[in-house]
C-alpha cells in the first residue's frame, strides 16, 4: 500500500479506534455512484441490467492503482449505440468517461487508462439508440501485493 | 535398479531405516523399478516438473499442516491437507506415496525415506523415459520457479541450474520468481536456455504487444499439439516491479482463448496444452472460464494432484514443488482426440533413484566455490523448521526472534507467505545452505518502517484478501504473512477488509492511532520515506546465519499465533506428532 492509498482511506474516516465491520466501505460512496449516474444517464442505477453483450475488460489485481488499462467492447452494431459510461465505483469522483458513438467507429470499441484510489467495482454503460441501457461491471483489486 | 543385500545395508545406513525392526521388507517395498513401474501408453508422453525453487541437491520438504479454503472453495485440490488429503486420494499413511504427499508422521517417515528431489535423480528419471519412449514421443516441460531462492541458484543467478536443464532436455518452460534475476540478467538467461520460453500474458505496458512467443507447436508422436504458456499473472505485484519494469502480466484469459482458438483453428492442432505457473485454484476457475483446453500443466501453488482433475473436458495436474516429483501423462491422441490418458506422479526419492552421473558432476562442479561456506554447520535444531502452512511456521517464527534480536526495540517482524523452503529435522545440524533454502532471494533486505496500527491493520486486511478471496482470480496464490511478536484472530468467510477481527502485539490490543516499528522483508521495495532513517538494511539469511550460529540450539515454540474463528485450523503439533520436538538436554 503506498502512502497516497493510506491518505484516501483516512479520508474516508478509518479513525475508530475499534475495527467497526463496514468502515472500508463508507455508504456514501455508493450514492455518489448513484448521483453521478442519475445526472450523466437521467436514470437511475437500479434501471440499468448487466448484460453479457457488453464485453469489459479489466486485470482483477490492478499492477498499479494509479493506472488500470480498461476496454470496453461489444458486438452490437455500432449504428444501434448512442454511447458509453465508465464510473468506478468507489473513486472519489465515479465518472470517468463519456464516449459518443457514430457508424464511423465502424465497431463498439474503447480502450483507456483509469486511475483507481482504492479496490472498486468498474462499470461500463451504454446506450442504445431506442433508449435501452446495459451494462458490464467487473471488481478491480488495488493491493499492496506481496506474497510469493 | 536390482538392490543386493549390500545396497540394502547401505541404503538403511543412509536412512536409518535399520531403526526398524524388518529394514529388508521396509525397502524392498520400493526400488527404483516400483517408484518408475508404468504402462506406457499411446502416441505421446508429456513429462513436467514445477517449482523446483532451485534445489539442485536433494532436500527434506513436508507438504503443509493447512491450506486453509476461502469460502466456497472447500474440499478442492490445492485445499486439502495431512490426514484429509491422505482420505481423498486413498493414500496409505506411513508409504512413501504419504510422505511425499503430505506432512503426516514426517519428522519419522524422513528418517525412514530419506531426502527428497536432487537434480541428478530428476535427469535419471527424465532420461529413463526419454529412452524407453523414444525423444520423438516425449515433451519436457517446466512450470517455472526453477531458477532461484537457494544459494546455488542466487549465487550463480540461475546459470547453474540452466545449465542443468540444458543438460536434462527441457523443451519448453514458462516462469515467475526467475524473473526476480531483473529483466536484463532473465533474458540473458533465455538466450543460454535450450528449452524454448513461452509466454501469452506477458506484454509491453504500454502498446499490449507480446514480449514472448505465446504457444508453441510441436510434433509429438505423429500429432500436433499446441502449448500455450501463462506466466505467474501476478509478478508485478508479489515481487518489486522493478524487475520487470516496462512488462504488463495479468491472466489474460481473454486473449488466451483467441489463442485457443487460433491454434485449434488454424493450425488445426490435436490437443491443447497450457503450461501455467497460475496456481491450481487459478487454474481451475480458469478451465471454467476459457473453452478448448485439453491440458492444464499447472505450477506456483505447490499442489500435488496424484490422480488429475477434470473442470469439463479440460484436465488439470500439478507435480508438486522443490524436485519432489516429475510427472507422468502418457496420451493416446489421433485426429484431434485424445483417446485414452494414463497419469503419475513419480517421487524422486533420492535414496531409492540412481543418479544421473553427467547431471551430478554438473551440479558438483557450479556447487564447487561454494561447498565450504555452504556446508558450515551452525547450530542444531531441536524443532522441526519447516515453512508452508496458511498463517504460521516455525521457520518464520525464528526470522521474527533473529530480526528482533538484531534490531533492538522492533515491535513487529513480518515474514513473507512464500511456499517454498526446506525442512530441517529435529536433531538435524542447522547449515548456512538451509538458511539460503528459506531465503536467498535478489533483494533480501531487511527495512525498518514506522506504521500506525490502522495502516497495519489495512495491509493485513490486503493480504488475507489476496489469500481468501472467494474467487480465485483475485488471489495471489501465496499463504498469508506471518507475523511475529502479533497475535491475530480471523475469520475468513468475512467481507474483504473485514477478516482480522482482533489482534494483539506483544500481548497488547493493537492500537490503532499508536505507531509501531516494523521489520519487513521479501515484499516490494518499501518508499524511502517510509523508512526509520538511522537502521540499516541488511541481507535477511546475514542475520538469521547470525543468530543461529550464535544460540546454536534452536528451539521455536509451535504453537501458532493465529486463531482462526470459522475453519479448521490445525496446529502442527498435532500433524507431525511429538517426534517435531527434539531437546538436548544441556
Amino acid at each position: 500500500m503506498d502512502r497516497r492509498r493510506f491518505l484516501l482511506l483516512s479520508a474516508l474516516g478509518i479513525a475508530g479506534l475499534t475495527f467497526v465491520p463496514g468502515i472500508f466501505r463508507p455508504s456514501f460512496a455508493s450514492s455518489k455512484l448513484e448521483e453521478d449516474i442519475q445526472k450523466r444517464l437521467g436514470v437511475s442505477l437500479s434501471q440499468i441490467k448487466e448484460s453479457a453483450d457488453v464485453k469489459l475488460q479489466a486485470p482483477t489485481i490492478a499492477e498499479s492503482g494509479a493506472n488500470v488499462p480498461v476496454s470496453v467492447e461489444s458486438d452490437i452494431p455500432v449504428e444501434k449505440v448512442d454511447s458509453l459510461w465508465i464510473f468506478v465505483d468507489n473513486n472519489p469522483s465515479p465518472w470517468i468517461a463519456d464516449v459518443k458513438f457514430t457508424p464511423m467507429n465502424g465497431k463498439v470499441y474503447f480502450a483507456t487508462r483509469i486511475k483507481m484510489g482504492q479496490t472498486s467495482n468498474v462499470r461500463a454503460i451504454l446506450k442504445l439508440k431506442d433508449g435501452s441501457f446495459l451494462m458490464a461491471a467487473k471488481e478491480v483489486k488495488v493491493t499492496v501485493g506481496g506474497c510469493g | 535398479m536390482q538392490l543386493t543385500r549390500r545396497d540394502f545395508l547401505e541404503l538403511a545406513i543412509i536412512t536409518g531405516a535399520y531403526l526398524s525392526a524388518d529394514p529388508v521388507s521396509a525397502l524392498a517395498k520400493m526400488k527404483a523399478e516400483d517408484i518408475m513401474s508404468f504402462k506406457s501408453l499411446g502416441n505421446v508422453t508429456l513429462l513436467f516438473t514445477t517449482d523446483l525453487h532451485a534445489h539442485l541437491r536433494p532436500l527434506y520438504f513436508s507438504e503443509p499442516v493447512n491450506l486453509v479454503p476461502p469460502k466456497g472453495l472447500e474440499g478442492i485440490p490445492g485445499y486439502v491437507a495431512g490426514k484429509d488429503f491422505l482420505k481423498m486420494y486413498r493414500i496409505k499413511p506411513d508409504t512413501l506415496e504419504a510422505y511425499f504427499a503430505s506432512c503426516v508422521n514426517f519428522p519419522e517417515l524422513a528418517e525412514k525415506f530419506g531426502k527428497m528431489g536432487g537434480g541428478e535423480h530428476i535427469t535419471w528419471i527424465i532420461k529413463s523415459i526419454v529412452n524407453e519412449r523414444g525423444k520423438d514421443k516425449v515433451l519436457v516441460l517446466d512450470g517455472g520457479d526453477t531458477w532461484v531462492t537457494t544459494a546455488i541458484g542466487l549465487f550463480t543467478e540461475g546459470k547453474a541450474v540452466v545449465d542443468w536443464m540444458n543438460y536434462t532436455g527441457y523443451d519448453l518452460m514458462v516462469a515467475h520468481w526467475d524473473f526476480t534475476l531483473g529483466k536484463e540478467k532473465f533474458l540473458q538467461r533465455l538466450k543460454e536456455l535450450k528449452a524454448e520460453f513461452i509466454s501469452q500474458n506477458v506484454v509491453d505496458a504500454d502498446f499490449g504487444d507480446l514480449i514472448f512467443k505465446p504457444y508453441s507447436i510441436r510434433e509429438v508422436g505423429g500429432v500436433k499439439l499446441g502449448i500455450i504458456g501463462n506466466s505467474f499473472p501476478f509478478t508485478p505485484i508479489a515481487n518489486p516491479r522493478e524487475f520487470v519494469e516496462g512488462w504488463s502480466f495479468g491472466v489474460r484469459e481473454e486473449q488466451m482463448q483467441k489463442f485457443v482458438d487460433e491454434l485449434r483453428n488454424k493450425h488445426k492442432v490435436d490437443a491443447v496444452i497450457l503450461l501455467s505457473h497460475d496456481g491450481l485454484p487459478l487454474d481451475i476457475a480458469l478451465a471454467k472460464k476459457v473453452k478448448g483446453i485439453d491440458i492444464i500443466i499447472s505450477g506456483h501453488t505447490h499442489d500435488v494432484t496424484p490422480k488429475p482433475y477434470f473442470v469439463g473436458n479440460t484436465m488439470i495436474v500439478i507435480a508438486g514443488s522443490h524436485g519432489k516429483y516429475v510427472g507422468r501423462l502418457d496420451l493416446d491422441i489421433k485426429n484431434g482426440k485424445i483417446r485414452d490418458y494414463r497419469f503419475k506422479l513419480i517421487p524422486v526419492a533420492s535414496n531409492l533413484i540412481p543418479a544421473d552421473k553427467g547431471a551430478k558432476e554438473l551440479i558438483d562442479k557450479w556447487y564447487k566455490p561454494y561447498e565450504d561456506k555452504l556446508k558450515e554447520e551452525i547450530g542444531v535444531a531441536e524443532v522441526l523448521i519447516y515453512k508452508r502452512d496458511t498463517f504460521f511456521s516455525t521457520f518464520d517464527r525464528l526470522v521474527g526472534m533473529a530480526i528482533a534480536d538484531y534490531y533492538h526495540g522492533v515491535d513487529i517482524v513480518t515474514s513473507p507467505g512464500y511456499r517454498w523452503g526446506t525442512t530441517i529435522l529435529p536433531g538435524q545440524k542447522i547449515t548456512v545452505e538451509h538458511i539460503y533454502d528459506f531465503t536467498a532471494i535478489t533483494y533480501p533486505n531487511v527495512y525498518i518502517m514506522k506504521r500506525t496500527g490502522e495502516q497495519l491493520k489495512a495491509v493485513w486486511e490486503d493480504v488475507a484478501d489476496n489469500v481468501f478471496n472467494p474467487d480465485p482470480f483475485y488471489q495471489q496464490g501465496g499463504d498469508m504473512s506471518r507475523l511475529y511478536n502479533v497475535e491475530y484472530e480471523i475469520e475468513i468467510g468475512a467481507k474483504q477488509g473485514q477478516r482480522i477481527k482482533r489482534a494483539w502485539v506483544k500481548g497488547k490490543e493493537l492500537d490503532p492511532k499508536k505507531e509501531y516499528l516494523v521489520a519487513v522483508y521479501g515484499g516490494p521495495t518499501p518508499p524511502p520515506e517510509s523508512l526509520v532513517p538511522d537502521a540499516k538494511p541488511v541481507p535477511v539469511y546475514d542475520i538469521v546465519i547470525d543468530y543461529v550460529r550464535k544460540k546454536k540450539h534452536i528451539y521455536v515454540d509451535p504453537t501458532p499465533n493465529v486463531k482462526v474463528l470459522d475453519a479448521k485450523y490445525t496446529s502442527p503439533l498435532e500433524a507431525f506428532g511429538k517426534g517435531m520436538i527434539r531437546r538436548i538436554k544441556a
